[in-house]
Order: structure tokens, then sequence, then C-alpha cells
């Protein structure tokens, strides 16, 4: 078999808001299985899209064996034989048809001479194709039935049934666990000795890294700072310092809250369909407690899972000294506990609305007359808040949509601020917030806890967590791993445990 | 303690199978018990060779319209206008024979043609303006309701009656053969022949895999390589065919093309397919399933016809099924 090279000569992209990459070089060849890590926006999946066809307005050239090739869309991505399997494997599958015909879809469509479909030959082929790779699933099950493993294996057949020289894993075992994650490993090893196959494997989970690949590529903000060897002697805290760099500093200086007495309290707390774990935790008052862990680890199934929003299995949860139950996100807000979600276009704002509506969805009684809008009192409440927060609108009447995404999160935060919660539930408050808007979101966090209230800070961007945060846990597949006291942490301390690491940080 | 917890585990694997099987079994389980109680409490008037063709002739049009809708939302399309073109196709169909005395043959080849013809304007605004299906078709049917009844002159078209223009028709009678087409065996048959077909086109070729795979996944189809915007199209034009024959039947068998004839079929042809949709965990519009829907709609309506139950309860009885049967399909569904 004749190994075949994937080049990229620097590779530029650029999009509004969103770190882009600046000449990036990158080379791959058949027979390795090579790992890119870096932190959150450092551009790895820009990379990828690119590669894969779905970021097409890049600059630069890319190669293949030397031949400079095009990839400007999906399908032209993969007649070069580049296939991705993103983490999100339901966007690439058909959950209504049989795995066998998930498997041989592209191959289907190949096919052009024949139009009866022989269903004794499609399901013999996929088993085939399942059976050279070991993986074991009946090739007549619906693909909505199957795990979500088993759905990661079919997409990778799906990939090997048709040209697949270099195979691209998005995060593969992020939702994975850790025998699932065994078998995706073998079955990636197995690929790499019987197939000629590039296999390019990103990933958070450094010791997974170190465990399989044989050379990593390290990116951070949009460049491609090293690419080396990985040997027995590479240690998980090198690749982390590579990832994290020396530059890499927020500065934000907390003021002063004095804590007060444990005000809310977590214990044994698991659901969210097996993604939290045992979870114990307590907030005091005026108190800011982060929640770390990295992409996938469960720290927005916890927050909505304490919320009501996800289905608790087992736990309690104490209020001021007194059980209570949060069975759906309407007890919660009962509770005066809030959640600023992640994904705040779906989850958040309404977008279609205007901020002064937004401003005072939360609790549009208290401007109520005889359930009645007062008009007077929601604009008061909408230029209050936007003048506080210093939201950045023409008008309290703008549509929500069009306001950048920093200031939709302001108007989110603000949505809460005025229903006068006792405890902030924060999940990843600031993705895809500027420099200048992470500032003023801090600020107002920091300005909620002066006046006696608490908030929960989940994020995987741990230099925030240190800036704003008293005390952190750190979770690793829905479990917390440690607990550490920010003021005596650093960002190697929390990367250490949220990789997985059992061991003491030395 | 090991062991216990293992055996209460598969306890519940084992529940958890069962009621799955229910559920997907759910429409033809209460099709078969239907029957039962319906022979126990009614003996040989219900269960006769005359009243189970009854029955099929019963469900006949309901299915045809069914099977249209079926491979309309097979790639996740809808058409809430496929019966007031089918009363459009019954109106070219026995204003051709009557008014311009063409042969029947041809006037039923006439018929698809121009159906499809006007099945061209769905397709124009769900492919080429991108106005979401439902909207689309909302509004067709409006334009069907005006552009049938402007081409018929306001009335129905029937034997004895004169032409818009007032010029006399051609043909003063309708033949047998045009008759036989609405009464057993043919309208049965002909009911049987379009089942058969869309569940050989859905089941059996790659362009019945590639609309199913649109309509579970479009993006993942898209990437696949499937030409999704030409599968939409291929999908509308066999229904139009089926929208045709289905306004062909309504016709033969009213004598006759009656203002709005076949609007009122819509609804339950719906009803056909989503009944039908889980039978036997197909999880997706399917032929077969909604044969089964039909039956069980018109089963229903013939034995408690026969039980003596008022007709203005039938509805709500009907409508009682379809709920039951939509329950069966997304209960048990996993929280999103």
């Amino acid at each position: 078999m004749d190994k075949l090279t994937l080049e990229a000569r620097n590779v530029s992209i650029e999009f509004p808001g969103v770190k882009a990459l600046t000449d990036v070089s990158f080379q791959v060849s058949t027979g390795e299985i090579r790992a890119v890590v870096g932190a959150n926006g450092a551009g790895k999946s820009t990379l990828m899209k690119i590669l894969s066809g779905v970021n097409p307005d890049y600059k630069g050239q890319i190669y293949l064996n030397g031949n400079p090739i095009e990839l400007r869309t999906a399908m032209a991505a993969k007649r070069h034989g580049i296939q991705i399997v993103y983490q999100e494997v339901d966007t690439a599958l058909v959950p209504t048809l049989s795995v066998a015909e998930n498997v041989l879809l592209s191959n289907m469509v190949m096919d052009v001479r024949n139009p009866i479909v022989r269903w004794n030959r499609l399901r013999r082929e996929a088993r085939a194709i399942l059976e050279r790779l070991h993986i074991n699933v009946n090739v007549r099950r619906l693909v909505q039935n199957l795990t979500l493993a088993q759905k990661q294996m079919v997409l990778i057949a799906k990939a090997i049934a048709s040209k697949c020289s270099f195979l691209i894993l998005d995060e593969p075992t992020a939702p994975l666990s850790d025998t699932e994650t065994a078998e995706l490993f073998r079955l990636v090893k197995h690929l790499q000795a019987t197939e000629n196959i590039a296999i390019i494997f990103i990933s958070h989970r450094i010791n997974e890294v170190t465990q399989i690949c044989e050379r990593y590529t390290v990116m951070r903000n949009g460049e491609i700072v090293d690419t080396s060897p990985i040997t027995p002697n590479t240690t998980t805290r090198e690749i982390v310092e590579k990832m994290l760099g020396r530059t890499f500093e927020e500065i934000f200086t907390k003021d002063k809250v004095t804590i007060g007495e444990k005000v809310f309290e977590v214990s044994h707390l698991s659901g969210a369909d097996g993604k939290v774990n045992d979870v114990s935790f307590y907030v005091r008052k005026g108190e800011i407690v982060g929640i770390a862990g990295l992409v996938g680890a469960g720290k927005s199934e916890l927050c909505k899972t304490i919320f009501g929003a996800y289905r608790r299995t087992a736990g309690t949860l104490t209020l001021n000294g007194k059980p209570i139950r949060i069975d759906n996100p309407t007890h919660a807000v009962k509770h005066r506990i809030a959640l600023v979600p992640e994904e705040r276009r779906k989850e958040g704002v309404l977008v279609n609305e205007n901020v002064t509506f937004n401003l005072s969805a939360a609790c549009l009684g208290k401007f109520c007359t005889a359930s009645f809008i007062n008009r007077g009192k929601t604009d008061a409440n909408a230029r209050n808040y936007v003048q506080n927060l210093g939201i950045a609108t023409p008008s309290i009447r703008q549509v929500v949509k069009n306001l950048s995404g920093g200031n939709q999160q302001k108007v989110v935060v603000g949505k809460w601020l005025a229903a006068d919660c006792d405890l902030y539930i924060f999940d990843e408050p600031t993705k895809g917030v500027d420099v200048g808007a992470k500032q003023d979101i801090f600020r107002l966090i920091n300005d909620i806890t002066k006046q006696g209230n608490s908030a929960i800070y989940a994020s995987c961007e741990n230099a925030e967590l240190l800036s704003i945060t008293d005390r952190i846990y750190v979770l690793y597949d829905g479990r917390v791993m440690a607990e550490l006291i920010t003021a005596n942490t650093n960002e190697d301390e929390i990367m250490h445990y949220a990789v997985g690491s059992n061991t003491m940080y030395a | 303690m090991q062991a216990t917890l293992g055996n209460s585990a598969r306890g519940g694997e084992n529940a958890r199978r069962v009621l799955r099987f229910l559920l997907d079994w759910a429409a033809i389980i209460t099709l078969v018990l239907c029957f039962i109680i319906f022979t126990l409490v009614k003996g040989s008037s219900f269960m006769s060779e005359n009243n189970m063709i009854n029955i099929l002739r019963a469900m006949s049009i309901t299915t045809v319209f069914g099977i249209a809708a079926t491979v309309t939302m097979a790639p996740d399309g809808f058409d809430m206008s496929a019966c007031t073109l089918a009363s459009c196709s019954s109106y070219v169909f026995v204003s051709m024979y009557l008014w311009y005395g063409l042969p029947l043959w041809l006037c039923i080849v006439v018929t698809i043609g121009v159906t499809l013809i006007m099945y061209q304007l769905t397709m124009f605004l769900i492919l080429v303006c991108k106005i979401p299906d439902m909207l689309a078709t909302c509004a067709l049917m409006f334009v069907h309701q005006g552009l049938g009844q402007w081409y018929i002159g306001g009335g129905a078209v029937s034997t004895g009656m004169r032409l818009p223009n007032g010029s006399a028709p051609a043909r003063t009678a309708l033949s047998d053969s045009f008759s036989a087409i609405g009464r057993a065996p043919w309208i049965i048959i002909i009911m049987l022949a379009c089942v058969l077909l869309a569940y050989i086109f859905l089941e059996y070729t790659k362009h019945g895999r590639f609309i199913y795979a649109m309509g579970g996944n479009r993006q993942a189809a898209k990437l696949s390589g499937i030409n999704i915007k030409g599968y939409r199209y291929l999908a509308g034009m066999i229904t139009a065919v089926f929208i045709a024959v289905g306004g062909i039947l309504v016709a033969s068998r009213g004598s006759s093309a009656q203002v709005m004839g076949a609007d009122n079929y819509l609804m339950q042809s719906l009803a056909a397919v989503f009944v039908g949709r889980s039978v036997g965990g197909a999880e997706k519009p399917n032929a077969l399933g909604t044969l089964v829907g039909a039956m069980l709609v018109s089963t229903l309506e013939n034995g408690l016809t026969i039980l003596a139950v008022p007709y203005y309860m039938l509805p709500a009885v009907k409508g009682a099924v379809l709920a039951l049967a939509l329950i069966a399909a997304y209960a048990g569904k996993r929280e999103q």
C-alpha cells in the first residue's frame, strides 16, 4: 500500500468574532495516529473543518501527495478520502434507517447501475465491514435504538465503507464511558494495523492522547505551536504547559466579599442519564464556587440537574438548612435559584423579542398591574439594567438577535438579576464573549455576591475560574475529582485533575 | 445482593422489551381485537364475506390518499392540499368523460397529467420559494378550490348537466366500465396495487431508501451525496399520481364529480399514515402501515355501525383511536 500524505500549507481563516487560524501548516501521513490538542478556541475544530471541507473560505493551499487539492465542499473532502466523525454523531446518521443502510449509504449513492435494493446483499456487505472492524452490532437494528458508542462505531464503519485514507475523530471519547473508550481505542489500533489510513485524534483528555497516539500537535490561539513524538517520557504536564502557553493571562481583580454561612448544599447527586455521578458540594453566602472540567465532563449537566431541567436519580439538595425538592425548573425558580444557561441563543434569551421584554421576562409579575403589563415599569427596569450592565444597544426596543454575543449574554444575566434570586448558576457565561464584555460579566457576578447572594460558576476556562471564584470543584466524567481553594491553586493543578488523574497533584 | 440486583435489572429489561413489542404492534393488536369483539357480539352479520368486502371497499379511497401522504411524508414533507387537488382531479376526470367524450383510458391519462402539472406549483413553492411544506400547501388548498370550481363553473359535474358555457355534453350517461372502477372488486384491486407499488418503491428501490434517508436526517443524507431536492421532487410527482388515482376513485364511486367531493378524505388519510407509522417498529411512514391504519379506521366504523352506534358518534371514536395510536408511537420516547 502506498503511503499517502495530506498537507496543509499556510492555511488561514477569519470569521467575525471567532478566533481565526493564522498561517497553519499541518502534515499527516497514513499509518500514523496523530493527536491534535489545544485549549478551547485554539482552532482545532476550525482546522479540522477546513480539512473536511466544511469551512470553504480558507486561504492557503492543501496538498495530497504533493498535488494541490481544493477542499471547498464536504463532498470534495470525501472524494479525496478525508472523513470526519463529529462528537455529535446524530448529525451524521439517519436514525430511522437500519445500521446496514447507514453504513453503506454513500456506496448506494455511488452505485448508479442498480435501482433495486437487494436486502440480503446489503446486509451481508455491511456485516462484512463490521466484522472486519470487529464491531458487534446487528445490521438490522434501527440506528435510533443504538447507544451513543454504537452509533460512533457505525459512523466509523460508514467512513471505512467509502474511500477513507484520513479519518478525523473529533473528541470521540468525550461522551463515552471507560469501557466504551477502551473499545474505541481497540478499533483505532485495529484500523491502523489493517488499513492504509491516518487517524487524526482530537481530544481534551491528555492521558488518552499519550495512550494511543504516536505524535501530537499542539494548537494555541489559532496557531500550531508544536508537533512532537510521544515517547514514554512524555508527561501530561508537559503537554498541558504547551497547550496553555505562558502568555495567556486574564487580568481581573476581584473585590473582597465576606463569606458567610453555608446556604446551599448538594449531596450525592446523580442524574442526567448517568452524566452526573454522586456529586457533593456546598456554597456559602457571598461565595462564588467554580465548577471546572473539560468539555464533556458533565458541568452543564450538573448545572441543569441542580436546576431541575434534567432528571435527578439520587441525592438531596439543601437550601438554608432545609431540604428542598427541585423536580423541574419552576421549583428552582420558586426557591430563588437562577440558571444562566450555556446555549444562550437556544435556552437563555428570546432572540426575536426586544431588550425590554427580555429583561423583564423572568419576573413579569413584578411589572404588572392586575395582570396587565405596565409599560412604564418594564421600561424603567430595562433602562436601569442597560445602564448598569453597560449593554451596548441603540435602544431598549432593539430586538435581541441584533446584539453582539457579549451583549446578549449581559441581557440573559440582567434578566435574572431583575428576578432577585439568591443563588445564581452560571454555565459557561463567557462562551463566545470578547475580552471587554468578559470583564463586565465578571464585575457583574462579583457585584451579585457583594449583595449577599451566591453563585456557581461552571467553565472550562481555568484562567477565568482562577480570577473569579473562591473555591473550585473539578469534575471528570461526572464525578468530583478534587475540591480546591482558588487562592492556593493554579491552572496546572486544575488541569491535572480535569484530565482524570487519580493521583495527588505534587 | 449482587444477584438480586442483576435479576431485577433483567426483569426491567424484559418488561421494557414486552412493552416495546406491544407498542410496535399496537395497531395490529387493536385490529385483531376489533375483529374478535365484533365477531363475538354480532357474529355473522359482521364476519361475513359481504361485510369484509364492505370494509375493504370503504377503506380503499382513504388508503389511496394515505399512500399519497406516505410518499410525501417519507422525505419529511407534508401536504395539506392533497385532497383539494384530488377534487380538481375528479372534476377533470368526469368532465373529460362527459363533456368532451374522451375514451375512458384517455380520461385517466389526462387526469394524471393535469394533476402532475398542478403539482408543479406545489413543488415550486416548496423547492424554489423554500416555503415550509405545511404553509405552502395550506395556501394551495384555497388555490385548488378556487381553480377547480372556476373550471367546473361552480356546480357539480354529473350526467344530464350542461357545460358552463351552455353547450350540450358529448355523453349523457356513464358506461359500466366507468362505474366499475368505483365498485368491488376493481376499487379494492386498485387500492392493493397502489399499496404494493408504493411498498416496492419505498422498501426495495434505492430511490425509496434515499427518500427515507432524507426524511430521517436531511443533512446526513446530503453529505452522503444524495440529491435531496431531486428526491423531494420525485416524491412529489409520485404523490401527484396517487392523488389523481384517488380523485378518479372518488368520482367513479360517486358517479359524478361533486364540488369539493374529495376534500374530506384528508384527515382520515393522515390518520391512517400516523397510525401506520409505528407498525412493526418501522418508525417512519410506510405503505403497509398505512394500509393497516386505514383498515383499522374502516373496521371500527363498520363494526360500530353494525352495533348501532349513532353515526354522529363515529368521529369521536375515530379520533380516540388516532390518539391511542399516537400515544403508542410517542410513549416511551426518551426526554430530550
